[in-house]
């Protein structure tokens, strides 16, 4: 694929002329951290953060999304019937995102978008977006993408991927999505694709020999799912646990939702809201009955959801990219990565034994 | 504080040991800079892996609610304040517990150093009063006191106030401290200023309900944001929504909030709802003389009548 | 509720017996005017929710 050089001077001049044919979203600083965001014409992205507080998650699955949209009022001829809600999946582009967050979407599409069921308003955002990656050349100390099947110039999932290279930034094309965007831009130093592949071949290595933390996943699939979920040490990973959301919501692949109707006066919305697995409402059913009612079996079904059940469903690997998220956020220091360890090195007769 | 551990681990171990308790409720080292992980120990082996530094300012009163066992908590100032409450309102017994009193000097704000680095921060060592950290390309010291909690700051509360052992000799107090400066600055702006000012504030709440899973003393079975017959709030990201759990959720301590600061902690987007149980814990000492938690021989003063109550609120 | 922005006259507190008919009407007066001297509220108003 074609790999353009874009002297650092015309960046912002390439990013202006998107604006038009799509609106462009990009992290910001914001107080403290770093955002995702629709940016006003004239507003610039700031490319400087290691990585968004939040995932880009919410731009294609918001927080708080409306599905439809009713009247009560029984003098309009369509009372209580649902109407579509009013939806803008114009053409957008992000720019900035990570390969991690990129590739997450690809393991949420699995939910959202399959041959039985497919979710309109995920599948309309998603195709509406083109994804303008940014390269990992410091990847934090906590990411660990390169042991999640993913990394810090990971391809999948993104149109364009973007590299620093120092004076300049290569713009490789991944998609015909993103060579149309490219075209928009104005940027045309094309390069000859082999000398500019080895060039980011070598940034990639780079980048990749800096990732210091790694999980192993290897013996999950072959553990039997029994044997893990009943495995000692839940209750030990789960005692400091304060089951608040934080994971859940900081998370790129965490895709559960729960649906609500809100009225105001005779018009009604019904949406849908991020929910977490953490909270003992998420699984409480309508007899009151809760098959998850202890803190414990919550903690247990996050990390069986990520490393078990997703890995047994889809065979190719975890529901999770690695990006470190659920590590930093968490109040109390619940570390993925060593309950990945646990899960992994687990061995039923070796602990039935002791 | 970096030279507790031993006698924090002395006292586990002798009192596991002795099945005096069935466990000890106390911290383990975190896997990232500045964190520490709340971590119970059921076994003397299993002794070794307790921690004490300043990275320990999750509430551990928080792990006792409504426990049957008999518990070793390690617990600073704040904490035994809230042990205090929690037997107060029947969440734990006192003859469950085994409480080893941390005289604190304060925990550090991550906010606060990671705010004030640039990069990345690989490691943080304390050492008499100071905080160096390291990262790739640079290495900062702080004076602790400059990085100290916002609560720990103001706190006048540092030794505990109910324990059966201290792990040493108790610190000196703060004085001179003034605790209420920002609420004060709040209650100086007009109606206007003061709505915005919440408004900004509370904007980046992603509803995790961190906070308050976080704090002691939320510990209702269904918290009223989670109801859902009637549902009180609703349940998206609106604003008036977000805020009314925020407001709601600070009435509920009213009277019983010792400040502990855990709500801010916890909060994985750096929200200070401090500033709303604050302004009750002033309004308490001010209108009936009460600081909670600091002994067990007064019921607090919301869950008691009294004639000569303030009541200039009544028209 | 000052205190997060609501203005102190919006919100009051009485306590009347069933027998003080004369300070029910006296209050009810003050407060109708009280309250309408702020016109509107315009503070914690949820209309329809904000949705994505």
């Amino acid at each position: 694929m074609k790999v353009i050089k874009i002297d650092k001077a015309k960046w912002n001049d390439g990013l202006e002329a998107l604006n038009g044919s799509y609106s462009l979203f990009g992290p910001v600083k914001q107080n403290e951290c770093y955002e995702f965001k629709k940016l006003d014409k004239d507003e610039q992205l700031d490319l400087s953060g290691l990585n968004t507080r939040m995932s880009a998650k919410g731009l294609i699955y918001p927080h708080t999304e409306a599905m439809f949209t009713y009247t009560l009022d029984e003098g309009e001829e369509n009372h209580h019937i649902m109407q579509p809600a009013d939806k803008d999946y114009s053409p957008r582009a992000v720019i900035g995102i990570r390969p991690c967050d990129a590739d997450a979407f690809l393991l949420v599409q699995r939910n959202f978008d399959t041959p039985d069921y497919k979710d309109p308003y995920w599948i309309q955002a998603y195709e509406a977006t083109t994804f303008v990656g940014l390269a990992c050349n410091n990847p934090c100390r906590s990411c660990f993408c390169t042991s999640a099947g993913s990394g810090p110039f990971h391809e999948a999932g993104l149109d364009v991927l973007v590299v620093d290279a120092g004076d300049y930034f290569l713009a490789k094309a991944i998609t015909e999505k993103g060579e149309a965007l490219l075209k928009v831009t104005g940027w045309d130093n094309e390069l000859d694709s082999d000398t500019a592949e080895k060039e980011i071949a070598a940034l990639k290595n780079d980048a990749e020999a800096k990732i210091s933390s790694t999980i192993l996943t290897d013996n999950l699939k072959e553990m039997p799912i029994t044997a893990v979920y009943d495995a000692p040490f839940w209750e030990d990973v789960a005692f400091a646990c304060i089951n608040c959301g934080t994971c859940t919501y900081v998370c790129p692949t965490c895709w559960c939702f729960d649906i609500q109707d809100e009225v105001h006066g005779t018009s009604g919305t019904r949406m849908r809201n991020w929910d977490s697995c953490m909270f003992p409402l998420f699984t409480l059913h309508g007899s009151g009955h809760n098959p998850r009612g202890e803190k414990v079996q919550r903690v247990r079904q996050r990390f069986m959801h990520k490393l078990k059940y997703y890995v047994d469903k889809y065979g190719d690997g975890i529901q999770c990219v690695g990006c470190g998220r659920c590590v930093r956020a968490c109040p109390v220091n619940i570390d993925i990565r060593k309950v990945c360890d646990l899960m992994n090195n687990y061995d039923e007769a070796t602990c039935a034994a002791q | 504080m970096v030279g507790y551990i031993d006698k924090i681990k002395e006292i586990s171990e002798r009192l596991l040991k002795d099945g005096k308790v069935d466990m000890v409720i106390g911290f383990r080292k975190g896997t990232m800079p500045m964190m520490n992980e709340p971590h119970r120990v059921k076994s003397a082996d299993d002794v070794k892996n307790l921690v004490w530094d300043s990275n320990c300012g999750i509430n551990l009163a928080n792990y006792l609610t409504d426990r049957k066992e008999k518990i070793g908590i390690v617990a600073k100032g704040c904490d035994s304040r809230n042990i205090v409450t929690h037997i107060i309102e029947n969440k734990i017994d006192r003859d469950q517990l085994y409480i080893i009193g941390v005289p604190c000097k304060g925990m550090i704000d991550s906010h606060k150093i990671t705010n004030a680095v640039s990069g990345e921060i690989v490691d943080v060592v304390e050492s008499n009063g100071e905080v160096t950290v390291k990262g790739d390309g640079f290495e900062e010291t702080f004076n602790k006191a400059d990085v100290l909690q916002k609560n720990c700051a103001v706190c006048i509360h540092r030794n505990p106030v109910i324990y059966d052992e201290l792990v040493t000799d108790l610190v000196e107090e703060q004085a001179d401290v003034d605790r209420y400066e920002d609420v004060r600055e709040i209650e100086a702006m007009s109606t206007e200023e003061k709505h915005n000012f919440f408004d900004d504030l509370l904007a980046p709440c992603i509803r995790c309900y961190a906070c308050r899973n976080a704090c002691p003393l939320c510990y209702c079975p269904t918290c009223f944001v989670d109801e859902s017959r009637p549902q009180w709030v609703g349940k998206g990201d609106d604003p008036v929504d977000i805020k009314t759990f925020h407001f709601l959720r600070a009435y509920h301590c009213a009277g019983r909030c010792t400040d502990c600061g855990s709500c801010e902690r916890a909060c994985p987007v750096g929200i200070n709802m401090r500033l709303l149980t604050k302004k009750l814990e002033m309004d308490c000492l001010n209108l009936y003389g009460w600081e909670a938690g600091l002994t067990l021989d007064n019921r607090p003063p919301l869950d008691t009548y009294k004639p000569d109550d303030p009541e200039e609120f009544i028209k | 509720m000052e205190f997060m922005g609501i203005e102190r006259d919006r919100l009051h507190l009485s306590w009347i017996s069933s027998a003080e008919a004369t300070k029910f009407v006296e209050v009810v007066n003050n407060v109708t005017e009280a309250v309408r001297a702020l016109g509107p509220n315009t503070h914690f108003i949820k209309n329809e929710a904000k949705v994505a």
